[in-house]
């Protein structure tokens, strides 16, 4: 469990990470807080001639408020954001899920870029940034680009990312009034990915019924998935439990994910018809209680 | 003369821990020697296939190597691995260090490259060139053992390496005679033992003194030796194994691997010290895994509950080779002797095959054979009190050994010696407050269901060379030893064969030692794992070290104490039968003035002055003795497990766990308490979680932890401990061995658990572990039956 050799980089700057990128292009991985990347190079299933460590790169770990967003920088240590008084303010959906992230280790090491770029199916935070519609900030050699999850995540460990490109921040909105959010996952061990999670934010009306509902899922498929059409019937309706068992079940039978060695197809649809429908429960308790 | 006990049954600190815990502990890969080159092992990728042509030039082009061995070299260098036993009904293979004509499971060495270090190395492997010709490969045993199934080795006429039948003749008399007859089959996943520090080689030939030396982690230096010794063709006293700190072990540690031979050879070769670290990879590929069996059996009971007889067939999946030292036999042959347990049960008779597979092979593993078959009988006795309608804990009271019946010959042959099952199960229900449990037990319209588990079990213990004959083990020994040495400056010093793996044996023998001697524990040291400096011993496994190793020092400083009262005796006109020993000092009853340190007593023992020494007493302050202890002395035990079952997501959360437990004199309360804890996490494993997966294909699909489970901290319940201390009469010391109990007590007792909180469901547990998704397909299995 020996990488094969690699040429290693220490940018310090976002400018020279994209000049290497730019030169080394698919042969090069960035390196950032490692959980991933290095199993992957120690087990020779990752090979890249050229590796680029982003940690020696100042101003890429932040979080702060800007234009009714809550902005986190793409290095910022997962367990920073876990502790965070602002994130657990601003966006309470966030800090519930990160502490189902590995462990406390993993999450101290692990960054918020580094996870949203790696893409793992399975994982919490790319269907956290799904289910709120957050914003994906990408830099690359003609300037920033700004991206909606839906177009950033494209496949199996695989986003719109070109090889010259860096994932320098993710920008979620901060929470409004009368909304309660939950994130419930199953998981075989704490810490472990997912078998299936549900990310879930619900917005009421000043007389109680669902202005607006939001569900993405994660361990379900390539990618994160929200469940538009299944949540777009809770508008209008005050919250019931019949009506979230109803959006659980229509989750349940629109999905297809695969098997493996944790978890059958079949469970994985029965999984997710449960947890939407305890997200929501959970959610519309947090919505009526005004805890988020 | 009865020894008072100062430093035994005490809760004496590890002497061991801050060495361990500030990283100051040498392991394996902490040692150093001057110039020494690293390992690497290409293996194979195939489950079973014929090795065609392996080129290996390229890779000793690559910079940095300095060797390569192929199983060419080998079979010219090396006898393959041999494990033998005795008597019918076993056939075994070699194993060669390196495979030669074929590979018989994913991970087999195929060749290996030394380099300046293990990245070059591991670099290197990638330029050899092996050509495979894929065979048919057997991943299950019950195909496996089908007459006409491909041959794993085409020098055995079948793949069945173990088979034996026992009958004890009234077993059809209780089938005739039952109201009661059940029929399952249950079946055990494999499991690994995954010790924090995988297991490593480093060897260094002294070509001037012709000595050739292997550090190891390992748990049997002396066994691993005279493996060596076989397999090398070397005379033993060539030959030195020495064991630094090892990072757990759990019995797979006990066996001799290819890497061993490997690391052996290069050394010899090269000159050079040559050193092999087992990576988490190989670990999980080609450590001894355990446990997988398929179990059909039937049981007999009467209509209020006495179990009659039980009629099992096991089937033992054990890998691609019979392991050395205990062979391919060890599992099966363990699981149907303990499967009668501690009840009276009139009829039993089994067949138990050891079956080869093209899997990593199987071994020892904490439990062996004894958590499977606990297993299943505690599950029966189960299904028993869920048909009679009486509680789990009545059917056990009904069919318990009595204290009055011990020693008890069991239906399988067993012999216990002490104990007393029913005081056992009465503790660990009131620890637990079983009554209120029970009445506690909600099943109403939530979707989480609670259930009770209950698991009573005997634990084979510190096993004499009686057992390992009997069963035909002729390469373990059986016996254990001890010297035991008061050097010229008065500290005394213990020599043994057992070799801790982290249990903690620097303390609790120091105590032993200590409290035999007379002398504060400060004054004693233990010193273990070298076959230059200990006595031959067959080492720690199989929960022995205490009862061996303990006895062995116990009758050794009896020796070298009788013999510093009888020289202080002399040195102070004093009859021997009037001098006390405590604290260091040898005093006349009743007058403590009149005394001598052991200090003087050595410094005149080892220069004796003319006439200083009483007649007939020898210089020096030494005695080695070796004790084989009767065939074994049983623990037992009974669990409680609470758990919480979610009906809809199938995730099973333990939220109570009690343990009573009695291993006769506790030497160390604290030691015993937190083995206990670490042996139920590793039963909690098995139950819940951990399962070596291979597809069809003999590719395994669990080679890292983020796929074979261990539970984590976050997973493990509080273990609450009780004990009772029943103190048996066959060993010299008063202990019986414990490692083992907390494992095999707990898979039982979390599945009955799991059984019990979907009984209103109508489920029945048969198969391990019960991940969240079994338990899904069970529940919704039952809810479509009508």
């Amino acid at each position: 469990m020996k990488p094969p050799p690699f040429e290693y980089f220490t940018p310090a700057s976002v400018e020279d990470a994209l000049a290497l990128l730019g030169e080394h292009r698919e042969q090069a991985k960035v390196l950032a807080g490692g959980q991933s990347l290095v199993p992957l190079l120690n087990f020779r299933l990752a090979r890249p001639r050229y590796l680029v460590d982003l940690n020696g790169i100042p101003h890429l770990d932040y979080i702060r408020e800007e234009d009714g967003w809550l902005a986190i920088g793409a290095m910022t240590r997962q367990r920073a954001v876990e502790r965070s008084a602002l994130v657990r303010d601003r966006c309470p959906l966030l800090a519930e899920a990160m502490p189902q992230i590995g462990h406390v280790q993993i999450r101290n090491r692990g960054t918020i870029g580094g996870s949203l770029a790696h893409a793992d199916p399975a994982a919490e935070l790319p269907a956290i940034v799904a289910a709120l519609g957050g914003r994906l900030v990408v830099r690359g050699p003609d300037g920033e680009r700004v991206m909606a999850p839906e177009r950033f995540f494209v496949g199996y460990l695989t986003t719109a990312l070109e090889p010259f490109e860096l994932l320098v921040g993710v920008r979620l909105p901060v929470r409004r009034s009368r909304t309660g959010h939950a994130f419930v996952e199953v998981s075989r061990r704490h810490g472990d990915f997912a078998l299936v999670g549900v990310a879930a934010a619900l917005t009421l009306d000043a007389a109680g019924a669902c202005a607006d509902a939001a569900l993405a899922l994660t361990g379900v498929g390539p990618t994160p998935v929200v469940a538009a059409a299944a949540t777009r019937v809770l508008v209008g309706q005050r919250p019931s439990a019949e009506a979230f068992q109803e959006v659980g079940r229509r989750v349940s039978e629109t999905l297809e994910p695969d098997s493996d060695l944790h978890a059958s197809s079949e469970y994985r649809k029965h999984l997710a018809g449960v947890l939407t429908r305890r997200a929501l429960t959970r959610a519309a308790e947090r919505a009526r209680g005004g805890e988020g | 003369m009865a020894m008072a006990r100062r430093y035994v049954s005490t809760r004496v600190r590890r002497r061991e821990d801050p060495q361990l815990l500030t990283g100051r502990a040498r392991y394996l890969d902490d040692l150093r020697l001057s110039g020494t080159l690293s390992v690497a092992i290409l293996r194979s990728p195939h489950a079973h296939a014929r090795l065609v042509e392996v080129d290996v030039r390229p890779a000793l082009a690559a910079p940095g190597v300095e060797a390569v061995l192929t199983g060419e070299d080998v079979a010219r260098l090396a006898r393959p691995i041999r494990a033998e036993m005795s008597g019918p009904g076993y056939k075994t293979s070699g194993w060669p260090a390196l495979a030669r004509d074929k590979v018989r499971f994913v991970g087999e060495p195929v060749v290996a490259v030394v380099a300046r270090d293990r990245y070059g190395a591991e670099d290197a492997l990638e330029e050899v060139r092996v050509t495979y010709d894929p065979l048919p490969v057997l991943t299950n045993a019950e195909l496996s053992m089908r007459p006409g199934a491909p041959r794993i080795h085409d020098d055995l006429t079948d793949n069945i390496l173990f088979h034996t039948r026992f009958d004890n003749g009234a077993v059809e008399r209780a089938f005739v005679a039952a109201e009661l007859r059940l029929s399952h089959t249950f079946r055990h996943g494999r499991c690994t033992s995954a010790p924090m520090e995988n297991r490593g080689a480093l060897a260094s030939f002294d070509a001037a003194e012709g000595i050739l030396t292997l550090w190891a982690s390992s748990q049997s230096p002396h066994l691993l030796r005279s493996g060596l010794a076989e397999a090398l063709d070397l005379p033993e006293s060539r030959l030195r194994v020495i064991c630094p700190a090892v990072g757990g072990g759990f019995g797979p540690k006990m066996h001799l691997y290819p890497e061993d031979i490997i690391v052996c050879l290069l050394a010899q070769r090269l000159g050079r010290p040559v050193k092999w670290i087992e990576d988490r990879r190989e670990n999980l590929l080609t450590s001894a895994q355990a446990r997988e069996h398929v179990n059909h059996i039937e049981m007999a009971a009467t209509g209020d509950g006495v179990i009659l007889g039980f009629k099992a067939t096991l089937i033992c999946d054990v890998g691609a080779y019979s392991l050395y030292p205990v062979t391919a036999a060890l599992e099966p042959v363990t699981a149907a002797s303990i499967i009668p347990g501690p009840y009276r049960i009139q009829g039993y008779s089994y067949d138990a095959y050891a079956v080869a597979t093209n899997k990593c092979p199987a071994g020892a593993y904490r439990g062996v054979g004894m958590a499977l078959g606990t297993f299943v009988r505690e599950r029966l006795v189960d299904m028993v009190a869920r048909r009679t309608g009486l509680d789990p804990a009545e059917v056990r009271r009904r069919n318990f050994i009595a204290a009055t019946d011990v020693p008890f010959t069991t239906a399988s042959g067993l012999v216990i010696d002490s104990g007393n099952p029913t005081e056992s199960l009465d503790q660990a229900l009131e620890a637990a407050g079983y009554d209120a449990l029970r009445k506690d037990q909600r099943r109403s319209s939530t979707t989480t269901y609670r259930g009770i588990g209950l698991c009573s079990y005997t634990e084979f213990t510190g096993m004499g060379s009686g057992t390992f004959r009997r069963r035909g083990m002729s390469q373990i020994a059986g016996h254990d030893a001890a010297t035991v040495r008061v050097e010229p400056t008065g500290e005394v010093r213990g020599f043994v064969s057992a070799a801790s793996q982290g249990q903690g044996h620097a303390t609790t023998l120091a105590q032993v030692l200590a409290d035999e001697i007379g002398v504060p524990m400060a004054a004693v040291s233990i010193v273990e794992g070298d076959t230059e400096r200990c006595p031959y011993g067959s080492g720690s496994f199989a929960s022995r070290s205490m009862v061996v190793s303990g006895g062995a020092l116990i009758l050794a400083a009896r020796r070298v104490r009788d013999k510093v009262i009888a020289i202080a005796a002399h040195m102070l006109e004093a009859a021997r039968g009037d001098l006390v020993m405590e604290e260091g000092a040898i005093f006349v009853r009743g007058m403590a003035a009149r005394r001598v340190t052991l200090g003087q007593v050595a410094r005149l023992a080892y220069r004796p002055a003319s006439g200083t020494l009483p007649p007939s007493v020898d210089p020096a302050l030494e005695a080695t003795q070796y004790y084989d202890p009767p065939p074994a002395t049983f623990s037992i035990g009974t669990h409680v497990a609470v758990v919480d079952v979610d009906a809809e997501t199938g995730q099973v959360a333990i939220v109570r766990y009690v343990v009573s437990e009695d291993c006769g004199t506790m030497v160390n309360p604290m030691i015993v308490e937190g083995q206990i804890h670490g042996a139920v996490a590793q039963g909690i494993g098995a139950a819940l979680y951990e399962d070596v997966v291979y597809d069809d294909a003999g590719q395994p699909l669990t080679t890292s932890f983020m796929d074979y489970l261990l539970p984590t901290t976050m997973e493990l319940p509080a273990i609450e401990v009780v004990h009772t201390e029943t103190p048996p009469p066959v060993t010299v010391s008063g202990f019986k061995g414990m490692a083992e109990g907390g494992t095999i007590g707990a898979t039982a007792a979390v599945a009955n658990a799991v059984a019990d909180a979907l009984a209103p469901l109508g489920v029945e547990v048969h198969e391990l572990p019960l991940s969240p998704d079994r338990l899904y397909r069970l529940i919704h299995q039952a809810r479509k039956r009508p």
